[in-house]
């Protein structure tokens, strides 16, 4: 059993030092590699109301974790100016995006389209899933495998998949180890 | 001699020397890399004072003895002006573990009068050892994994 959650309730989440105690920042919009299966940074928005963007950005290798209510770095220095940042996070790519993306099977069946990314809570990124709009209607959490096939418009995923499309994040969390471990993952 | 802090707050605060009253107890301001309470604050807003704990001759259940008067400063750097206003208070400040989950809130912190270190937090109803402790601020005292109640 793991505790997951989607991007969309990362965003807007304190990202709080753990030597500190101070919440320096807040999570803009997360950075994510579909090929490397995790987030690559976090872009931040400034603490407060209607305080706008933050200069800087949060590259993954400094994100300590990211748990259901911060996501923790270490110190202030953990911050980078987008110049200093890898160019990935600096200047992210934005067709890089998986959502709306088609989601087929190995032998050719649709299960949806791509809606939100799902993420392991406490993991420095590790993103394991995507919540899907199916393709017969409603939502749905399907689990990834570490690598995929990923064009920009359609990602390829195996057949096994199909037999893990679950109706929620929690079925999801049960899901995950049994499909890592089909698949022969740990 | 154990304390607390909900227990010494308000606790008056007297010269050795002089035998007078110089405030009471507003705010224990916590050194949390050290796991020790730093210094006894008096008084608030702009009124203010810092004690050293070094400056104390005796933390006592009456009273809390400080060398002289010369002990008094005021904050000397902008966490200091925090903490004698308050915001660094470790009581009633939400507790995150170091994996970016809430445990609770802190309802208080025990201390060893003598030496200064903290022994335990409470938590909700949850006692968690001050070893635990790895960081405080205005916005959380961040605890390590090990106090984490998630699977």
């Amino acid at each position: 059993m793991r505790l997951l959650m989607t991007a969309s309730q990362i965003r807007g989440l304190p990202v709080v030092t753990v030597g500190g105690g101070e919440d320096v920042a807040e999570v803009r919009d997360l950075i994510y590699s579909p090929e490397a299966g995790r987030l690559v940074g976090v872009t931040l928005n400034k603490r407060g109301f209607l305080a706008g963007r933050h200069r800087e950005v949060l590259p993954a290798e400094a994100i300590h974790a990211v748990g259901q209510d911060a996501v923790m770095v270490l110190d202030e220095s953990s911050l980078v100016a987008p110049q200093d940042a890898p160019d990935d996070v600096g200047r992210p790519a934005t067709e890089r995006n998986v959502i709306g993306d088609d989601v087929l099977t190995e032998g050719g069946t649709s299960l949806g389209k791509v809606a939100d990314l799902v993420l392991l809570v406490g993991s420095t990124g590790e993103v394991v899933g995507y919540q899907i709009d199916k393709a017969g209607g409603g939502r749905g959490y399907i689990p990834l495998p570490a690598q995929l096939s990923v064009s920009g418009v359609a990602l390829v995923v195996p057949n096994i998949t199909e037999e893990f499309v679950q109706d929620d994040l929690v079925g999801l969390g049960a899901a995950v180890d049994e499909f890592r471990a089909r698949m022969g993952l740990t | 001699m154990s304390e607390s802090f909900r227990g010494s707050r308000g606790r008056k605060v007297m010269s050795r020397s002089s035998a007078s009253e110089l405030g009471s107890v507003s705010h224990l301001l916590v050194d949390a890399r050290q796991r020790r309470v730093a210094a006894v604050v008096i008084g608030h807003g702009k009124k203010a004072q810092v004690i050293d704990w070094a400056q104390l001759s005796g933390f006592g259940p009456d009273a809390i003895m400080v060398v002289d008067e010369d002990a008094l400063r005021p904050p000397a750097d902008d966490r200091e002006r925090a903490a004698t206003e308050g915001r660094l208070e470790l009581v009633g400040r939400r507790a995150l573990s170091e994996r970016g989950n809430e445990l609770g809130q802190i309802e208080d912190v025990t201390f060893d009068a003598d030496t200064g270190v903290l022994e335990d937090l409470l938590i909700g109803d949850r006692r968690v050892p001050a070893g635990s402790l790895l960081g405080s601020g205005s916005y959380a005292a961040v605890l390590d994994e090990s106090q984490e109640p998630l699977p």
